[in-house]
């Protein structure tokens, strides 16, 4: 018969449970869902940076009639100030007119004057200001008998120099990133977090959660059911992450790529730290049900902490150096989302980020067994909500 | 052999066990009958280790049980219950996994069970599409899946047809004496237990009132009753013999009950003498009527 073949140790049953709890959600149609919705939001704010113009400066076409100095002199000074200018040489009135009317020009200059549909952009126009006049004042020193040198002199530009310093923080960019890894974060540990509590309320409601503690210790389901949920959240996460930077990419959304490789890491990292200190509250609570309907109940305290936490990083994005942002970074429950926020926008010290970790990592190796030990309290009480009291005296 | 030893449970004031004490050895099957509230189901989870005891032993072969030891047991919950969205077999597969079988072993075990088990589906169906009977024919086969020492069944016949009762008699009768496996099992069917067990144990109130074999029970039973049918009798004939009394009277025949002292022989040539016997015998109580007895006495 088998027995001689039966493993006398229960080491690594956890990894059974995780591997259970890992396929059965990965076949389920909300997996599916979540990602494929995930990637839909990405794609839309990355497509919306990379086309909606906020990504490079103003850009016009700007046609003349006649000689070309004013119009070239407009394409060279927009190349200093970052608005580009292309220019399309028009024959004559007519046909100025009717590039003006179809919109392929915003504006024309004739050798005296400028003509723009409606009213001129005020960029465009000082361009063209600038550049006209430089070219009246040329011709006027060449009447002066200037020398070229001489000209060449007095046009110069001043000397420039730079001083060693951090790069400006708040960047529109890094605005962005930041905005993308809150949602993705707080999506996330939201998301799965519901899993785990699931996951264990079914258990219980099913009652084959007698069956399975008669096999193997509460510890090992409840350790198993966590790893395995949350690598899912983890590797839909990197799918997700791998995505939006390979977009990013392509569509030329982001200047810095390694930025956004670098938030993707932030993110699944605080990932990792936030899951681990909220799966076992979240399996705690689903374990004081005792059927799903009472889900939404018992998980109302967790699910306060993280929108809270998810508003006032939402906030940081506009103010990253604020007291509550701050303190919000510092304490376990918001750290997850605060502080990849603080870090992208390089608002955080180095000594705030270490403190944060600590403080998290702290926090959840005492949190763990504490939660561990409602979950065993009440797994196995049916019949109505358990108190956490009665949980918590009942696993003593 | 499954020794339980002094078990004691309380849930707040209410004593569960009160010293509760039994054997179950390998190869028998033993009955575990008690009114409800007695703490049948206490016992069995204790066994499994699926709820603590204030005070007493389990010990399996004699050495005290852990979760290493346990994975060789098999339960069957009194609430029943599996995953009702996974498949059958994946589900079977799963839970003798978890208590340490190979997964292929695992696999072959478990078609050949819903086969015996004569589970009408699919292997591949889910738990929820089958019907109470059927799901509670896997939940029994949750319990061997991974080919147990011990099995521990809580109820393991309400809820099922006769047929169902037939297959599953059959499996646990096998198991016991092919296999070895230590059975024990808890139910109010009566008949059952007194056709099936080579052993009961009788608890209420928390410890075991009696226990043996239902020939040791009867044997201990307080009452000594004898059954007696004279056509033509006089009105309390028996009365010449000492240590005799009526116990009741039906038309015909007399229950008579005799203590220790009064010899059932006597009895007969008195009735004898009375007139013709038809019928004179001593009274075989069935298990019901013993569990009455000792439960109300």
């Amino acid at each position: 018969m088998s027995d001689a073949a039966t493993r006398t140790t229960d080491r690594g049953t956890w990894l059974l449970v995780a591997r259970r709890d890992f396929w059965v959600r990965l076949r389920e149609r909300s997996f599916l869902i979540s990602t494929l919705l995930n990637m839909v939001v990405i794609s839309i704010l990355v497509l919306a940076r990379a086309y909606g113009g906020a990504g490079q400066g103003p850009s016009f076409d700007l046609g003349y009639v006649g000689p070309p100095p004013v119009a070239d002199g407009a394409v060279a000074l927009g190349q200093h100030a970052g608005v580009t200018v292309h220019v399309h040489e028009l024959p004559d009135e007519m046909a100025a007119a009717q590039a003006l009317r179809d919109g392929s020009v915003d504006a024309v200059v004739f050798g005296d004057r400028i003509v723009a549909r409606s009213s001129l952009d005020p960029t465009l126009g000082g361009l063209i200001e600038a550049s006209s006049r430089q070219v009246r004042i040329d011709a006027l020193l060449d009447r002066h008998g200037v020398t070229a040198q001489e000209r060449a002199d007095a046009n110069a530009g001043l000397p420039v120099q730079t001083i060693e310093a951090p790069p400006p923080p708040h960047r529109s960019e890094n605005a962005e990133v930041a905005f993308v890894a809150v949602i993705l974060l707080y999506g996330q540990l939201f998301g799965y977090g519901i899993w785990v509590a699931t996951g264990v309320i079914e258990e219980k409601a099913s009652r084959v959660v007698e069956l399975l503690l008669s096999a193997i210790r509460p510890k090992q389901l409840l350790a198993g059911k966590i790893v395995g949920i949350g690598i899912l959240g983890l590797g839909q996460l990197i799918v997700v992450a791998t995505f939006a930077i390979v977009l990013a990419l392509v569509t030329g959304a982001l200047d810095v790529p390694l930025s956004a490789v670098g938030a993707a890491a932030l993110v699944i990292g605080w990932f990792i730290l936030g899951f681990a200190f909220y799966a076992s509250l979240f399996a705690a609570a689903g374990a004081l049900a005792s059927r799903p309907e009472e889900l939404q109940n018992v998980i109302v305290p967790i699910n306060l902490i993280i929108l809270v936490s998810f508003f006032i990083s939402i906030g940081a994005l506009q103010n990253p150096d604020g007291r509550l942002v701050t303190i919000a970074s510092l304490l376990p429950m918001s750290a997850p989302l605060a502080m990849p926020v603080r870090i992208v926008l390089g608002a955080a010290p180095w000594w705030q980020v270490l403190l944060s970790l600590a403080v998290i990592v702290g926090s959840t190796v005492v949190l763990v067994p504490a939660a561990a030990r409602l979950y065993i309290g009440a797994i196995l009480r049916s019949g109505g909500r358990v108190r956490i009291r009665d949980a918590w005296r009942a696993a003593a | 052999m499954l020794q339980l030893i002094d078990l004691r449970r309380r849930f707040g004031d209410v004593v569960a066990l009160d010293g509760l004490s039994f054997e179950v050895p390998e190869g028998r099957i033993v009955g575990f009958v008690g009114r409800n509230g007695s703490g049948k189901t206490t016992t069995m989870r204790i066994t499994l280790g699926v709820l603590q005891a204030d005070g007493g032993e389990v010990r399996w072969r004699g050495a005290p049980v852990d979760a290493a030891v346990r994975r060789r047991f098999g339960y069957m919950p009194e609430e029943r219950g599996l995953y009702p969205k996974m498949r059958l077999r994946e589900q079977l597969v799963y839970l003798a996994r978890l208590r340490g079988t190979p997964k292929d072993v695992a696999r072959d075990r478990a078609s050949e069970l819903l086969q015996v088990l004569e589970v009408i589906g699919d292997p591949q169906a889910r738990m929820e599409s089958l019907s109470l009977g059927n799901q509670q024919r896997v939940q029994l086969a949750a319990s061997l899946v991974h080919a147990p020492e011990l099995l521990v069944l809580d109820e393991p016949f309400s809820g099922l047809d006769p047929v169902g009762v037939d297959v599953l008699a059959g499996v646990l009768s096998r198991e016991a004496r092919e296999r070895g496996v230590a059975v024990v099992f808890s139910s109010h069917q009566l008949d059952l237990v007194e056709r099936l067990c080579d052993a009961v144990v009788l608890v209420d109130h928390g410890r075991v009132v009696t226990s043996g074999t239902i020939e040791e029970l009867r044997a201990m039973r307080a009452r000594n009753l004898w059954r007696v049918e004279v056509a033509g009798a006089g009105a309390e004939w028996w009365s010449a013999v000492p240590g005799v009394r009526l116990d009741e009277h039906r038309d015909g025949e007399v229950i008579l009950e005799l203590d220790d002292a009064a010899d059932p022989q006597r009895v007969l040539d008195l009735a004898r003498a009375e007139g013709d016997v038809r019928a004179f015998g001593p009274i075989e109580p069935t298990l019901a009527q013993l569990f009455r007895e000792v439960v109300a006495g």
